[in-house]
Order: C-alpha cells, then sequence, then structure tokens
C-alpha cells in the first residue's frame, strides 16, 4: 500500500519539477517565470486537443509516444521513491530497466524518421550517438555500484541500505559516480549543455526537433515520459546525495522530495550560467563522464 | 540415434528429388520442400525429446574405408546446436517457394535444393561428430554445399568473386583446423574428442588458438570475417538467412566443442575469446552503420552477434577457471541462447531484407524509403526483428543478453585481471546494444518509414504467402521467447550441463529470474496496452487531418530532402576513426549558381583493407616464382625426379 501510495505521489509530482528549473532560470535573468502548475495546464490543455498528422507518418509514428511512456511509467514502478520498497523490483531488474528506456529512445527516434523531414531526421541521429555514450555510462556506474553493493536492483540499492550514500564509507568514490550520473542525466533528459530545449533553431536541437511534428494528446504523451524520466533521475541522485536519514516516514519523504528539488534548482543553475556546447564537443563532454566512473571502479580493484 | 539417421535420410531424399524433378517446377519445389521440411521436424522433435528427456549419451560408429572410423555421438551441447538447424533450415525453405520464382532457372533452382539438403546433412553431422576425421569430413562437406549455394547467381561477377571469397576462407579456415588436430594427434594419439584431455596445457592453448582461427573464419570472427559482407549479399535470400543464422554458428560449435574437450583449467582462454568477443561485437557493428547495402549491413551484423556470443562464452570460460559457478554457467547459458535467439531473428532479418530486394530491385539503403506503406506485413515482421536483434525486451535478444550480463556482473567479484575482463565485457555490452540499436533506427527509419526516395524505383507490393508466413513464424518465435523465456532458458542451461562444473550449478536460480524478467516483460507489455487504449480514449470523436510535414517554414520540401543513412550514421563512424575508414569524393561548392555536384562516401572495413594489403604483397613476392611453372611436362617430372633423389640422399 505505502508503495503504491509513494509511486502515486511521485507520478503526480512529476510535471511539477521542470518548474522549479524555470523559475530559477527566471529568477536568475531577473524575470518573474510562469506559474507553478504551468505544466499541469500545458496537459490539460493538450489532452483536450485534437493533432494534425502528416501525410508521411504511419503506425510508428503513432506508437513513438505510447511506448516511450509505457517504458518511463514501468521505470517509475521500480523505483524506491523515498527510499521506501517500489512495488516491483527483482535481483536484475536495472538492466532491463534501462534496455527498456532503450527500446522508448528507440521508437522515438522512428517516430521522428517516420516524418520523412530533414531536421528531425537530424535530431534522431545526434540522439541515437549521444545516447550510446551515456548507455556505456551508465553501465560503468552499473559496474561501480555492484562492487560496491553486490546489489542489481533499485531497491536492493536504496532500500534498507546506506552503502550508496555520499555520507557512508565509500562517500569519496561515490562522488565520482555522482558527477558521472549527473552529466548522464543532462544528457539523456537533453539539458543544457548537450541540448537546449529552450534554443529557437531547429538545426540545433536534438529532442525537441524530433518531437516537431506531435500534436496534441500524443505531445502530451510524450512530455509526461519526459518528466517521469527526469524525475527518475533526479530521484537516483538525491538517493545518493541525500544526506538526511529520519526515522518518520513523511519527514523523511519530504527531505527525499527537498533533496530531489536541490538538483532541479541546480539543473536551473547551470542552465542559467552555461550555453550549450558545440555538437562535436557534446561526446567528449559524456566520455568525461565514463572516464571518471571508470577511473571509480579502477580505485576499488585493489579491494573496498 | 536411428530416428535422427533416418530424418536424414528423409532430407537427403529430398535434395535428390530436387535435382531428379527439375523440369516439373512447382511440382520439384513442393516435393523438395515437404520432404526435407519432414525432415527437419523429425529431427526437431528428437533433439528436443532428447534434450529434455533423454538420459544417457547416444552413441554409433561405423568403419569407413577400412582404415577410419566414422563414429557420432549426442550429448547436450549437440542436441543444443541441431535445434537451429531443424527450426531455421524448413523455415527457410518454407520462404524459397515464393522466393524462387523464375521458371527459367528452374535445373539451378533443383540443384539449389539439392546443395540445401547438403549442407543441412553436413550441418548435422558436424554437431554429431565424435572424433576428429569425422567432423573435418563433414566440415568440409558443409563448406563446399555453401559455396554452391553462395554461387547461385553465377552469370555476375560480383557473386563469382565473392564465391571465390568465400571458398579462400573455407578452406583457410579448414587448413587451421587440420593443423590443430594435427597437432593434438602428434600428442594424445588418438582421434576421438575424448582424447584430448590428456595433452600438455602448453599445446592445449596452441591448439585453441588454431581452433580459434579455423571455426573463427567460418563464424566470422574479426578479423577473419571478411568473406561474410560479400558472400552474404551475393547469395540468394533464404541461402543468407541459413548461412547467417545457423551454418556460421558451426564454427561456434567448434569452438565450444574443442573447448569442451581440451577442459583447460587456465583463465587465458577466457580472456583471449573476450578479448575477440569484444573487437567483433563493437567493430561489426561499427562497420554495420557505415553499410549502404542492406544486406552487406545484416552480414556485419552476423559480426556482431558473434562477438555478444564469443562474450558469453568468454565469460563461461573465465568462470569455470575461477570456480565461479555463477559465472560459468550464466555465461554459457547466455552464449549459446544467443545462438539459438541469432538464428532467429537473423534469418528473420535477411528474409525481409530479401522480401524488399524482389519487390524494388535494389537493396541500397539510401535509395529506398516509405516501404512500410507498401508493404506492411514484410515491414512489421522487419521492425520486430530490429528491435530483437538490438537486445530490447520484450523480445528475444535480450534475454540472452541479459543472462551474458548476469554472469559477468557476478564476475566483477572477482580480484585482479578476471574482474577487468568482467568489466570489459559488460562496457562492450552495453557500447554494443547502443550502437545496434543506432543501426537499427537507421535501416528500419531510412528504409520503411519516411517518403520513397527514388522515384525510378518499381512500385513495391507485399512479397508472396509463403514468405510473409515465415516471417510471422520467426517474429512470433521472437517475442513469445521475450516474454516466457522459461523453456528455452531451461534448453541452453540443459546443455551448458556437459561442462563438468555446470552440472553441479542449482537450476532453481535461474528460473526464479526467468519468471521475474517474464513478469516484467508481461507488466511492460500491459503498461503498453494501457497506455494505447488510453490514447484512443483520448483521440475518441475528434477529428485528426492529415496534412504534410511541418519543414519548419520551407515551402518546397522534396523527399530528396530527406536524411539518408549515411548522414545519420556519419557521427558515429568518425566517431570510430581510425578503426574505419572513411573515405570521400567531393568537391565542394565553388560557384555562385552551383551546378551539378556529386558526393560519394564509402567507410571501408580497416581489417579487409589491411588483409588485402598483406595477400597483395604476398602474392607480388611469389609472382616472382612464377618461371618455376612453366608448363613444360616434361620439366615437372625431372622436379619430381630431383625431389625423390634429394629425399632419398637426405633421409
Amino acid at each position: 500500500m505505502e508503495a503504491v501510495l509513494s509511486f502515486c505521489f511521485a507520478v503526480l509530482l512529476a510535471p511539477f519539477f521542470p518548474v522549479v528549473i524555470q523559475k530559477v532560470k527566471a529568477g536568475i535573468a531577473g524575470k518573474q517565470g510562469p506559474p507553478w502548475l504551468i505544466n499541469y495546464y500545458t496537459v490539460v490543455k493538450l489532452l483536450r486537443k485534437g493533432s494534425v498528422y502528416s501525410t508521411s507518418t504511419s503506425f510508428v509514428f503513432k506508437l513513438g509516444p505510447v511506448v516511450s511512456l509505457a517504458a518511463s511509467l514501468l521505470l517509475m514502478l521500480f523505483f524506491p521513491w523515498a527510499g521506501r520498497a517500489p512495488i516491483c523490483s527483482f535481483h536484475g531488474d536495472v538492466i532491463m530497466l534501462f534496455y527498456l528506456m532503450g527500446l522508448g529512445r528507440f521508437f522515438t527516434i522512428l517516430a521522428a524518421l517516420d516524418t520523412a523531414s530533414p531536421f528531425e531526421g537530424m535530431g534522431a541521429a545526434r540522439e541515437a550517438f549521444f545516447s550510446v555514450l551515456a548507455e556505456a555510462t551508465i553501465f560503468c556506474i552499473l559496474i561501480l555500484f555492484f562492487r560496491l553493493t553486490g546489489s542489481l536492483s533499485f531497491a536492493e540499492f536504496f532500500v534498507d541500505t546506506h552503502l550508496l550514500n555520499l555520507m557512508d564509507t565509500h562517500g569519496a568514490l561515490l562522488l565520482l559516480a555522482v558527477v558521472g550520473l549527473y552529466i548522464v542525466m543532462l544528457t539523456e533528459n537533453s539539458r543544457v549543455p548537450v541540448d537546449d530545449p529552450a534554443t529557437h533553431l531547429e538545426l540545433t536541437m536534438i529532442h525537441e526537433v524530433m518531437i516537431l511534428d506531435h500534436s496534441g494528446p500524443d505531445l502530451a504523451l510524450i512530455e509526461i515520459g519526459a518528466w517521469f524520466k527526469l524525475l527518475f533521475y533526479a530521484a537516483f541522485l538525491s538517493c545518493i546525495i541525500n544526506p538526511f536519514q529520519v526515522d518518520n516516514v513523511f519527514l523523511n519523504g519530504f527531505l527525499f522530495y527537498a533533496v530531489v528539488v536541490f538538483v532541479y534548482i541546480t539543473i536551473g543553475v547551470v542552465e542559467s550560467c552555461m550555453a550549450r556546447y558545440k555538437l562535436e564537443v557534446v561526446p567528449k563532454f559524456i566520455l568525461k563522464a565514463s572516464i571518471l566512473v571508470l577511473f571509480g571502479i579502477i580505485l576499488t580493484i585493489g579491494g573496498l | 540415434m536411428n530416428f535422427l539417421f533416418m530424418a536424414l535420410a528423409l532430407i537427403s531424399v529430398g535434395g535428390l528429388a530436387g535435382l531428379l524433378l527439375a523440369r516439373q517446377f512447382t511440382l520439384m519445389k513442393l516435393v523438395a520442400i515437404s520432404t526435407i521440411s519432414a525432415g527437419c521436424v523429425g529431427g526437431l522433435l528428437f533433439s528436443l525429446s532428447q534434450l529434455f528427456f533423454g538420459s544417457q549419451v547416444l552413441s554409433a560408429s561405423w568403419r569407413w574405408l577400412h582404415i577410419f572410423t566414422l563414429s557420432f555421438r549426442l550429448d547436450s551441447i549437440s542436441l543444443f546446436f541441431l535445434l537451429p538447424i531443424f527450426v531455421v533450415s524448413p523455415l527457410a525453405l518454407l520462404y524459397s517457394f515464393h522466393y524462387l520464382e523464375n521458371r527459367e532457372k528452374k535445373i539451378r533452382v533443383g540443384a539449389n535444393y539439392f546443395f540445401f539438403a547438403v549442407l543441412v546433412v553436413a550441418m548435422v553431422l558436424v554437431v554429431m561428430a565424435a572424433d576428429m576425421i569425422t567432423f573435418l569430413l563433414a566440415w568440409e562437406i558443409m563448406s563446399l554445399a555453401s559455396f554452391f549455394l553462395v554461387i547461385y547467381d553465377y552469370q555476375k561477377k560480383a557473386t563469382r568473386q565473392a564465391g571465390y571469397l568465400y571458398f579462400i576462407f573455407a578452406q583457410g579456415g579448414a587448413l587451421f583446423l587440420f593443423a590443430a588436430c594435427a597437432l593434438i594427434y602428434s600428442h594424445s594419439a588418438s582421434f576421438t574428442f575424448a582424447g584430448f584431455v590428456a595433452i600438455p596445457d602448453s599445446v592445449k592453448l596452441i591448439a585453441f588458438l588454431l581452433v580459434l582461427s579455423g571455426c573463427g573464419s567460418k563464424a566470422g570472427v574479426l578479423p577473419l570475417h571478411i568473406w561474410l559482407p560479400y558472400a552474404h549479399p551475393a547469395a540468394p535470400s533464404h541461402v543468407s538467412a541459413v548461412m547467417s543464422g545457423v551454418m556460421i554458428k558451426m564454427g561456434i560449435y567448434g569452438i565450444v566443442r574443442f573447448y569442451l574437450a581440451l577442459a583447460p583449467t587456465s583463465a587465458v582462454f577466457g580472456q583471449i575469446t573476450i578479448v575477440l568477443g569484444a573487437l567483433s561485437g563493437i567493430l561489426g557493428v561499427v562497420y554495420a552503420l557505415g553499410q549502404h547495402d542492406i544486406k552487406r549491413l545484416l552480414a556485419y551484423h552476423s559480426v556482431e552477434n558473434i562477438g555478444i556470443i564469443l562474450l558469453g562464452l568468454g565469460v563461461g570460460m573465465l568462470g569455470v577457471a575461477t570456480g565461479n559457478k555463477t559465472m560459468a554457467a550464466f555465461g554459457f547459458a547466455g552464449g549459446l541462447l544467443h545462438v539459438f535467439n541469432h538464428s532467429l531473428f537473423k534469418s528473420l532479418l535477411f528474409m525481409g531484407a530479401g522480401a524488399l530486394i524482389q519487390q524494388t530491385g535494389t537493396a541500397m539503403i539510401d535509395r529506398l524509403g516509405g516501404l512500410l506503406k507498401k508493404m506492411p506485413l514484410t515491414g512489421s515482421c522487419f521492425l520486430v526483428g530490429s528491435i530483437a536483434i538490438s537486445g530490447m525486451p520484450p523480445f528475444n535478444g535480450f534475454i540472452s543478453e541479459f543472462l551474458i550480463y548476469y554472469g559477468a556482473f557476478y564476475g566483477l567479484s572477482l580480484t585482479g585481471v578476471s574482474f577487468i575482463f568482467s568489466a570489459l565485457v559488460i562496457i562492450s555490452l552495453a557500447i554494443i546494444g547502443g550502437l545496434a540499436a543506432a543501426c537499427f533506427s537507421k535501416v528500419v527509419g531510412i528504409v520503411f518509414l519516411g517518403e520513397p526516395r527514388d522515384a525510378s524505383l518499381p512500385a513495391a507490393s507485399e512479397a508472396g504467402g509463403s514468405m510473409i508466413l515465415t516471417q510471422f513464424v520467426l517474429a512470433g518465435a521472437c517475442l513469445i521467447i521475450g516474454v516466457w523465456p522459461d523453456y528455452p532458458v531451461r534448453a541452453a542451461f540443459q546443455a551448458s550441463r556437459a561442462i563438468p562444473l555446470i552440472a553441479e550449478f542449482e537450476v532453481a536460480q535461474f528460473m526464479t529470474l526467468m519468471v521475474n524478467l517474464s513478469r516484467t516483460a508481461a507488466l511492460f507489455l500491459f503498461l503498453l496496452i494501457m497506455v494505447a487504449g488510453f490514447r484512443k480514449l483520448l483521440y475518441a470523436g475528434k477529428d485528426c487531418p492529415q496534412t504534410g510535414t511541418w519543414g519548419c517554414g520551407f515551402t518546397q520540401p522534396t523527399v530528396r530532402m530527406q536524411y539518408t543513412g549515411t548522414s545519420y550514421a556519419d557521427s558515429i563512424l568518425d566517431f570510430f576513426q581510425p578503426f574505419v575508414w572513411i573515405r570521400k569524393k567531393y568537391a565542394g561548392i565553388g560557384k555562385i549558381f552551383p551546378g551539378s555536384i556529386s558526393y560519394d562516401t564509402h567507410a571501408e572495413d580497416v581489417f579487409a583493407n589491411g588483409l588485402s594489403l598483406i595477400a597483395c604483397s604476398i602474392t607480388s613476392l611469389l609472382g616472382r616464382l612464377r618461371w618455376i611453372q612453366h608448363g613444360n611436362i616434361q620439366l615437372y617430372i625431372a622436379y619430381i625426379v630431383v625431389t625423390i633423389i634429394v629425399l632419398l640422399a637426405f633421409f
């Protein structure tokens, strides 16, 4: 029951957090920013609309948003929100979940190529390339975590154990993983400096250009899936850096989400003080993350 | 065992019928296909029942030419390798019913069925062989039969060249195998596989390296994979399906069989296998990304998947060497299961490629487009195959990759070098998975989605009935194994019990994991259906007009402006330099009003180039000795006389 409640809570809150980024960016730029509930309004607005489909598209175009949302939803089901046991979990689930995310991405790419638009093809090619590197980094992180805990599931990582916490014995090693994971988060969620969701030119985008032709409820499904994904990564990071461990369920949950908000704030700060990288620099940026984590792995060779 | 020999006899009869009835085109196809398939189904039932319920190892032998004994033995590994042979071959034959439609080539089609039957029988004999003589004999028959299948279109120059290249690699590989067998025989003085254990460790390593080269050239292990991208596009698609899906796995079988027979204890064997696997896996898929011809691309993906299989086997070998049971069991089971899985989705993809080449007349990815609308069934099956080969759930490719991952993760608890190799396996698998997804999003996206790029191509329509049927069967099998992996995994596990360490391993641990995978896959499908239903609800009663794609303000878009496969893969290939040589011919835009411009790019395989460089320098060096071959018979006799005198004088 508790697991279901915490899952529902996370699902309902997911559209809220991205506003934090927008507010931070607006604040730094001296503006007021959008209303706090803008994303909920957007969803309602999009769901009420119809769609315009391109004559070039086939059923794959309509399948894209569905698959990517289903994959993100499944991910939410397996994640231990605020350190509480998730609804589903098994030893080895991390491998399957990251591969399912890959499936979601695969269909997003196909939907983009289905429109026959050169811009969307460009975005698709970039997404395919960068995600290869990001995925390799993720598996480096999993290697490090397995080395530290002997576990292969989110529940084993974080429920009733603090082995993977910055405050614990391996904190120094985990710092490398945190930086790596942060870079992966920026990459996988198309944030600055890898991709700029707010740029005005389609030629320079990655993710936003891939969904140019989606509209109405289809677009809403994509957006919701993207919010879930971002929340997942932010929560994954928060579980590691969360310094507060209290027994009270509500207080614990509150502190956890406070740390999540902190992660979103840092994203906003990064977006405000950096421009996006040139496209040829992006692979090097992601490789930096995997090198850091690999270094962490090497440090564990001598024994723990 | 007799039942299996009867099945083989039936298959041979089917092949002969193909040859004898060649003048009655349709009748010949019907008789040959049904007889060979009946033999295969019999063989399949036999091997399945033996694998799951058989308690003893079957064996048989008879004398041949009064000197040699041909002996056969069916242990669990052999039984497992019979499965892909007996599953894919009849499906490929069924596919060929509508694929080989040209009545004018009926003699050739008949010969094709004959060699197909020979190939199937030879592959079965390779797997059954219990000694080196039988193994090598069957191996050679297999190579020759497949050579004749490749040169089906022998009037084309490219086909003959491809056949020649394949012939060289097949025979060169066999040479390594002969060397390995001779080396082993010189130490063990016995032809049977059972006699291998006694030879010294250092010899074992050399023998294993020779086997890796010999079987590797058949399997397509880098850098001996060069024949694959030539032979597969040249061969008819049902032949490519069997060769890539099944025959190259005989190379893997050879490696496993010799490994089992040698029973080495050193970790070096596993480490070599892992390095070769990582190399083949990553570079195979990188080269695949650079291909313009869809069948060449699929051929490079065979190299990649052989790499994945080797990674699995390597993990298993490392597990055996270090005494880590989980690692050994999961590594071997994963590698073996991937053998079976790959035979399903690769033959599916080759059949899809064959159908679209038959319909459009071209295999060039960048000339195609929008085929999903014209060939919805073939396109959907191809999409399933693409997801499966990229190793994504809920399809079968994921299950075997998951097992390998799992084994490798358990290798991380080891210390020192073994730890590094386990990590290498995991990272390579992750990179391979990502790149394979990139490559197949390219194929599906460019070929099947979007708009047709070339108006001069004939209007395609759906392929013939038998071709569609086989693709659906294979696509269904991919999904079923992905969602209910229980029995296939059990079979793979049963097969790897031939290894003593794994025989002690508890199967229960496997099965709870499989239940979890199966549940998660089902849960995902459930969520998918729920979201799709929700989406349908949202669109209920809404008007969805159709219009052109949003051109970002550009009002005169043409289909030629679509992204091409070449540009899609460009940045990834660029990243993997210097392992890929990209040759570009492009003059650039010079004038204010540019005229016609051409742009030509080829991603070249470093290993193919390097090997051809070595081969060319050797032939030019040997060319200087041409004067020895003058064609004068008297002088040849003189050579013989001189040689005999020299031999008599010195020995």
